[in-house]
């Protein structure tokens, strides 16, 4: 083994150990806050295996997009609405706990047996490193036209709703009732500032 | 164009002539320009700050440093030395994991982004071929370590002074990869030096200010929202925020924010330089006055001048847009919040989209003069 | 269609204009660049402060009658006169006087009315303590005299603006025997003088 497999594994495991605990920390902790940072490492992390998998450009494409604007936005929603409450203790969590881990252990047999009864089959044509932006871009373009456009779309009509619930003035119903919002009228002192008599 | 001087070439040629094996020297030579590169990177924001000091007191008529070292040379490494070495303070209620994570996750992204500033044909860290993309997608990370110290704080300004720093770093970032992408559409490639080799032959009339006047603007007004310069410096407003989310910060984590703003500043004017100056070419071609003398590309000491040549230039550049930066901030006022957020989304973006559009047409009809 | 036309234009008008008004600030700003630096490097040197400088006040005990004028033409009743009515001599003894110059704001107005002139401004304006009730100046302290920047071997004095001559702004390294510019006021007094007789 040469140098630069040896650099390969390592940062292989360390990147794939990473991501584990990150993403465990994400589900396990508590602290919301803690959690979308987390999210943030398990998205470089991806990104790191992707350099591992020569494609630059889909790891610069993973942080921006998901480490740059969507964890960014998460961050954002969390700390706007920051209401830091104890859990109510509920009775009876246990149930819901079992009913959890039953769907979470059925998701991961079903996903080991997909994993296990795939055929994997390495790709005999050579790895398209540099090459890979045309490509994407070619595929973009032909025969993922469609996809391509249709999430265009999705992100539009996230566009509009977001100005439409930003300019609420717009919506005929929250019109009506609208409050004034006054501050109660501190009682005023009716004794001038000192007992001197004006000059 | 001529290969230029091939450095890591040479070095692993000199070491195997020495006895080692190919891969050793390789392995030997990796950290080499990465550690100049952080080295130059530091050196240039102490001269930068210096600069800031001295060319701001003269626009006010005033001296500057002055006696720390000859015209106060020494000024910026007195100042690093007392950041050193103050003592470094973790407010209590605070958190100390993000306190402490949240400078590193800003510097750290900024300094990544060096390894793609072409300072010569071969003196680059890596020629990447998605280059300028990744100082792009780098630059996006910055806002979530100043969310991080804006909440870890736990100081209301800190957290808005962090907010208020990830909504401009945001709104600004999309006409700047908007007016970068008009110049990646004019020389075909992402790569800086492919970018800049676009623009040589010509000499300064080959340059992309010429070709995208609107697109060095946007760019330049980008820039320095996302280095939180002083007509954007918002999140560290002093009257309303304190200092934002350095609120809390003391000592060698002060010292990082700091850091990072800087070199963020020298990159985005390299950047700038490499982008729409010509970035290490010269205004009159080095080629054509080689030509003209009757001497050949190859001659060893040529192509040593042409290295040093393009070195000086590119900082050149980049410092005369630095410069151009410490004028603007004593020229402009500070805008409000949502001035800023006004001229981000109405008034940059439609520009820069505009800009775009334009490129494409100009570059299907005239395919000569707009990278065909 | 020509309204929209109109509103884009209008734009585009407003930013050009906008652009006009940031390069001409940008040329004032280069301009200011090339012009001298008038620094005064403070503690070493120090500019003489003009004739008619407010600065901290000096109060002569003996002069006072205790008539509190001064308190009353303070816009914040500040001077505090302590006094008490002697009997035997059917007249106002002065106990203690006080200002406190942490409050006072330079006005001169007790100054402008005291009846026996024994309010007065001086030249000095270095009050810092390190505690602001250190300011609370009583008539001993008020009755000091400052030093005068002149006769301080310290310090190199420098002339004002109002006190240089005409159409120099450089304080530092002026010939010997140069001259303000326009009269002096005893200049103006003699030659007042002359007209009348």
């Amino acid at each position: 083994m040469n140098i630069a497999d040896g650099v390969q594994v390592v940062s292989f495991a360390v990147l794939a150990l990473m991501m584990l605990g990150a993403a465990l920390g994400v589900v396990l902790l508590n602290n919301i806050v803690y959690s979308a940072f987390l999210l943030g490492l398990v998205f470089i992390s991806i990104s790191g295996l992707y350099i591992l998998l020569n494609a630059g450009f889909v790891a610069a494409a993973q942080v921006l997009i998901y480490v740059g604007a969507v964890n960014v936005l998460i961050l954002f929603g969390i700390m706007l609405v920051n209401k830091r409450q104890p859990f109510a203790p509920v009775r009876s969590a246990w149930l819901s706990k079992v009913a959890t881990a039953v769907v979470c252990l059925g998701i991961f047999a079903l996903l080991g047996t997909m994993v296990l009864a795939t055929p994997w089959q390495l790709s005999t044509e050579a790895i398209a490193g540099d090459g890979a932006l045309v490509k994407i871009g070619l595929h973009f373009f032909s025969d993922f036209l469609l996809p391509f456009e249709l999430a265009s779309v999705l992100l539009l009509m996230a566009l509009i709703g977001a100005i439409v619930l930003a300019r609420r003035e717009y919506l005929p119903d929250e019109l009506e009732e609208e409050t004034v919002l006054t501050l109660p009228e501190r009682p005023r002192e009716l004794t001038s500032s000192g007992s001197r008599s004006n000059p | 164009m001529n290969p230029g001087i091939d450095l890591q070439g040479s070095f692993i040629q000199i070491l195997t002539d020495f006895g080692l094996s190919a891969g050793a020297a390789k392995v030997l030579w990796l950290p080499l320009p990465m550690l100049l590169m952080l080295i130059s990177a530091t050196v240039g924001v102490l001269v930068t700050t210096w600069l800031e000091r001295k060319i701001s007191a003269a626009a006010q008529q005033r001296i500057g440093p002055e006696f720390a070292g000859p015209l106060g040379t020494l000024i910026p490494v007195a100042d690093g030395l007392k950041l050193l070495v103050k003592e470094d303070i973790i407010p209590a209620k605070a958190d100390p994991w993000l306190f402490t994570l949240g400078p590193t996750l800003v510097v750290v992204p900024v300094f990544l982004s060096y390894l793609i500033v072409p300072f010569g044909q071969n003196l680059l860290v890596t020629d990447l071929s998605i280059g300028i993309f990744l100082w792009i997608a780098l630059s996006s990370i910055a806002p979530i370590g100043l969310l991080m110290s804006g909440y870890a704080s736990n100081n209301k300004y800190a957290l808005l002074g962090g907010l208020r720093a990830a909504a401009q770093s945001i709104s600004y970032e999309l006409p700047l990869a908007l007016s970068v992408l008009a110049v990646v559409m004019m020389s075909n490639s992402l790569s800086t030096v492919d970018i800049v080799n676009q623009q040589a032959g010509y000499g300064i009339l080959g340059w992309n200010v010429w070709r995208q006047p609107l697109g060095f603007l946007i760019f330049w007004i980008a820039a320095l929202a996302e280095c939180e310069r002083l007509p954007f410096d918002l999140p560290e407003a002093e009257e309303e925020l304190v200092a934002g989310y350095q609120t809390e910060y003391a000592g060698m984590k002060f010292a990082l924010f700091y850091l990072g703003s800087y070199v963020n500043l020298v990159l985005s004017a390299l950047l700038f330089a490499v982008l729409y100056l010509g970035g290490w070419s010269f205004p009159i071609p080095v080629e054509a006055i080689a030509a003209w003398l009757n001497i050949s590309e190859t001659t060893p000491w040529l192509q040593v001048v042409t290295g040093t040549l393009g070195i000086v230039m590119t900082v050149f550049k980049a410092y005369l847009l630095v410069f151009l930066a410490i004028l603007l901030r004593w020229t402009v006022p500070r805008v409000r919040i949502d001035q800023l957020l006004d001229l981000g989304w109405k008034f940059l973006l439609p520009v820069s989209l505009v800009n775009l559009l334009l490129t494409a047409a100009l570059k299907l009809a005239f395919p000569v003069a707009f990278g065909g | 269609m020509l309204k929209f036309l109109k509103q884009v234009s209008d734009y585009t008008k407003e930013a050009v204009q906008a652009a006009k008004y940031i390069g001409q600030g940008l040329s004032v700003t280069f301009d200011h660049m090339q012009r001298r630096p008038i620094t005064v490097q403070y503690p070493y040197e120090k500019l003489i402060p003009s004739e008619r400088f407010r600065g901290r006040i000096h109060f002569e005990f003996d002069k006072c009658i205790a008539c509190e004028v001064c308190v009353r033409v303070c816009p914040i009743n500040l001077p505090v006169v302590d006094w008490e009515f002697n009997k035997e001599t059917k007249k106002k003894k002065l106990n203690h006087y006080s200002i406190d110059f942490g409050v006072c704001i330079f006005c001169g107005n007790c100054v402008e009315y005291c009846p026996t002139n024994c309010l007065s401004m001086t030249e000095e304006y270095e009050l810092s303590t390190y505690d602001r009730h250190e300011l609370n100046y009583d008539n001993v302290a008020l009755g000091r005299l400052p030093y005068k920047v002149t006769q301080d071997p310290m310090v190199t004095p420098l002339r004002e603006l109002g006190y240089l001559p005409q159409g120099v702004l450089e304080p530092h390294d002026l010939p010997a025997g140069s001259r303000r510019a326009g009269k002096l006021p005893e200049e103006i007094l003699e030659e007042m003088e002359a007209s009348k007789s």
